[in-house]
């Protein structure tokens, strides 16, 4: 590994960090799409920045875009405010106008300037350890490097200070004011640290890394688990590692780093969606399938309960008693019989005492909805859980 | 058109987010077929759109995952994964790759008459769907348990607006790009939305707006060199809703506040008729004459309001003196009922 390729290795995942953390709030405030406006919507900041300054290395120009950024969240709350159309079209709206003209002022007056829509969109990040940060022509490292590297600092020392703060107004805002915290302030705080992280990050990563880097190992952690530190290590554990892995897949590749990092991400979301222990697709469906089961489950005891006669029990009247498909049927008495609930003799089904017991329990939950009746059951069925 | 339902969906992003989406569907078919044809890369584009349609609506449905998370994270994963394909795709020696990126940005001028036609064609089918389906796709909108219950298939009329909504976007992409394609989905329809309470209507208006702001912005950006048509096109759209937040009668901002200011001079006036009221009360003769003076500007009275009064006949005034008349009496005795009542 070269030096270069470490360096670049290192702004991914100093980048994947400074994003993870205002990511997971912004997820947490459902807010996410906010970060897809605002890395639009600096276009116009940067340009007007460069129009005072003439200068692209001038840090006036992170300065205005920042502000844009903030200007865009200013103006999606204003159109908001007046009710006229919900958040989501306020900020479908917003940005597209701001991006726009920015667009206009490029086309306008910058033509003949490396200012191009596609590298403030995609960014390169294999350039970034060559625009070096240079002190009396001593060599500091990569320029971007610094800039992400304070930025960083700056929001995990604000996120130690106000980690309470944050937390309650994130959770209950009702009692964040309650207890003279000012929601909206730190509202604004939080936005203005999305935005200068946005805007830090996107020259080195693009714009459209940047959303996926915010929200992608936020919404990851969160199928994960429910606890707010857990989910902050958490998201910063996957966007390092999406950062470093896709910085190899675009090595292999030979393809655009950010490109390859947002694969990553994409597969590493895509894993967690569908295996994650409680709240994965897979976990979700063969839960909804199991209770289903058990809703038959207590039907068909409940029947049995209901008749003693011979010609009710018989296994093929229940088939078209209760209208089951023959399969269903099966995998209900499958169940029951594995359970010791029913017992079959010469296709005649009955009750055991431990079904009975059972279905006793379940009609009492189910009357009275009371649940320390059911807490012995509670173990072996899905249904009765939450 | 669609976008009216999107808007009232409140998946307004989600034009946004299938914009993205298409890229990696572009990639694969160019990756695939090898060709620029059009139409190849468009049913790519509609593929991986309605994809991702479909994955953010499974994200919100079976995780406790918000929308606004799924569409961020769609759009933002989906464009990675396009990049990283265009970036691939630029690296292999076929010398037929240069263009794709046309998709991104947009270039109604190097719009062909055939697709032109193209696009006609589709819209005239959508516009056919739309009203085949009018009467499922408005309950489905408003009252989707209503729908269920009365037993419409209420999967398939969703998958089937989502489609469209998908068709619409990925043909809209060519003209205005990916980053303009949710404003022209959606600021037609929220400015129409300011302007009528109907679905037919705003339906209808969306498309006026749409169609008008897309005439406008054509011709405004033909007229000068260097600008590009498609933000051209959003800005006159912006100015539309603009000016329809602002001076819709019923929502606008503009008369909003009047409406407000109006009510506030209302009630002085109210305040003013009641304490008139209260003193003639006193007396047998209720057109018994009082000294103006009486009045002061604690009750709302100013020399206006004392004009006004008179103008409405509810008080008549000589020199100095007021008096009430039988009606004004007879309204400031119902203003006091209707206000009991609405206490009660």
């Amino acid at each position: 590994m070269s030096s270069a390729q470490i360096e670049i290795q290192l702004i991914a995942s100093i980048v994947a960090i400074a994003c993870a953390i205002p990511g997971t709030f912004l997820v947490l405030r459902k807010m996410a799409l906010i970060s897809d406006a605002i890395s639009h919507s600096i276009l116009p900041g940067l340009v007007l920045g460069f129009f005072i300054t003439h200068d692209l290395n001038s840090p006036l120009l992170i300065v205005m875009a920042a502000l844009s950024g903030v200007v865009t969240v200013v103006l999606v709350e204003f159109i908001q405010k007046t009710r006229l159309v919900k958040e989501d079209t306020a900020i479908g709206l917003v940005f597209p106008v701001l991006f726009s003209i920015g667009v206009i002022m490029i086309a306008k007056n910058a033509n003949d300037v490396h200012l191009d829509t596609d590298a403030i969109l995609l960014g390169e990040l294999a350039f970034a350890p060559f625009d070096r940060f240079l002190v009396d022509g001593a060599d500091l490292g990569p320029k971007s490097l610094w800039i992400i590297g304070t930025i960083l600092l700056i929001t995990i020392g604000l996120l130690f200070a106000f980690f309470k703060e944050l937390k309650i107004s994130t959770f209950d805002a009702g009692l964040a004011t309650a207890l003279g915290f000012s929601p909206i302030m730190i509202h604004y705080g939080l936005m203005s640290v999305a935005s200068i992280t946005i805007v830090g990050s996107f020259d080195a990563v693009g714009a459209i890394l940047v959303v996926a880097l915010m929200i992608a190992p936020a919404a990851t952690a969160y199928l994960l688990t429910d606890n707010l530190k857990r989910m902050l290590v958490l998201s910063v554990i996957f966007g390092v590692f999406s950062a470093i892995a896709g910085y190899w897949l675009a090595h292999w590749l030979d393809a655009s780093i950010s490109g390859s990092m947002t694969t990553i991400l994409g597969i590493v979301f895509l894993l967690v969606y569908l295996f994650a222990p409680k709240r994965g697709l897979i976990s979700v469906l063969y839960r909804n399938r199991q209770q289903q089961i058990e809703v038959s489950l207590l039907t068909f005891l409940l029947h049995l309960n209901n008749h003693q006669e011979i010609s009710e029990r018989h296994i093929n009247h229940l088939n078209e008693h209760i209208n089951w498909r023959r399969v269903r049927s099966k995998s209900v008495l499958d169940l029951a019989l594995k359970n010791n609930m029913i017992t079959i003799d010469k296709s005649i089904i009955s009750l055991t005492d431990k079904g009975k017991n059972f279905t006793d329990k379940a009609i009492d939950y189910i009357i009275t909805n009371d649940h320390s009746k059911i807490e012995s059951i509670k173990e072996d069925f899905f249904l009765f859980r939450g | 058109m669609l976008g009216s339902f999107a808007v009232l969906r409140k998946q307004s992003l989600l034009g946004d987010a299938i914009s993205h989406a298409a890229l990696p569907g572009i990639a694969i078919a160019f990756l695939i077929t090898g060709t620029k044809e059009t139409n190849v890369l468009l049913i790519g584009a509609l593929v991986s759109g309605l994809l991702g349609a479909f994955w953010i609506r499974s994200i919100t449905k079976r995780t406790h995952l918000k929308s606004d998370t799924a569409l961020g994270l769609i759009l933002s994963i989906f464009f990675g994964f396009g990049m990283l394909l265009l970036t691939y795709i630029q690296k292999l020696p076929n010398a037929n790759q240069a263009g794709l990126d046309k998709f991104l940005f947009g270039q109604a001028a190097t719009l062909l008459a055939r697709d032109v036609w193209f696009m006609a064609i589709v819209t005239f089918i959508c516009l056919i769907v739309l009203l085949l389906f009018w009467k499922e796709f408005k309950i489905l909108l408003f009252d989707a348990d209503y729908a269920k219950t009365l037993g419409f298939n209420i999967q398939f009329i969703d998958i089937l607006i989502t489609s469209f909504i998908v068709i619409a976007i990925v043909l809209g992409l060519q003209t205005v790009g990916v980053v303009l394609m949710s404003a022209m989905l959606l600021a037609p329809a929220a400015a129409a939305r300011q302007w009528t309470n109907s679905l037919g209507v705003m339906v209808v208006l969306a498309a006026f707006f749409g169609a008008s702001s897309g005439v406008i912005g054509t011709a405004i950006s033909a007229s000068q060199n260097n600008l590009s048509t498609g933000p051209v096109i959003v800005l006159v759209a912006a100015v539309f809703v603009g000016f329809s937040f602002v001076f819709s009668p019923s929502r606008g901002l503009l008369f909003r506040q009047i409406r407000f200011i109006q009510n506030r001079k209302d009630l002085e006036l109210h305040k003013t008729l009641a304490f008139m009221f209260e003193i003639a009360q006193d007396h047998e003769n209720i057109s018994h004459p009082h000294a103006v003076k009486i009045l002061n500007n604690f009750h709302g009275y100013t020399r206006k309001s004392l004009g006004k009064l008179e103008r409405k006949e509810y008080i008549s005034v000589d020199g100095s003196m007021w008096s009430m008349t039988p009606k004004g009496y007879h309204f400031a005795a119902n203003l006091y009922n209707q206000q009991g009542n609405e206490n009660e």
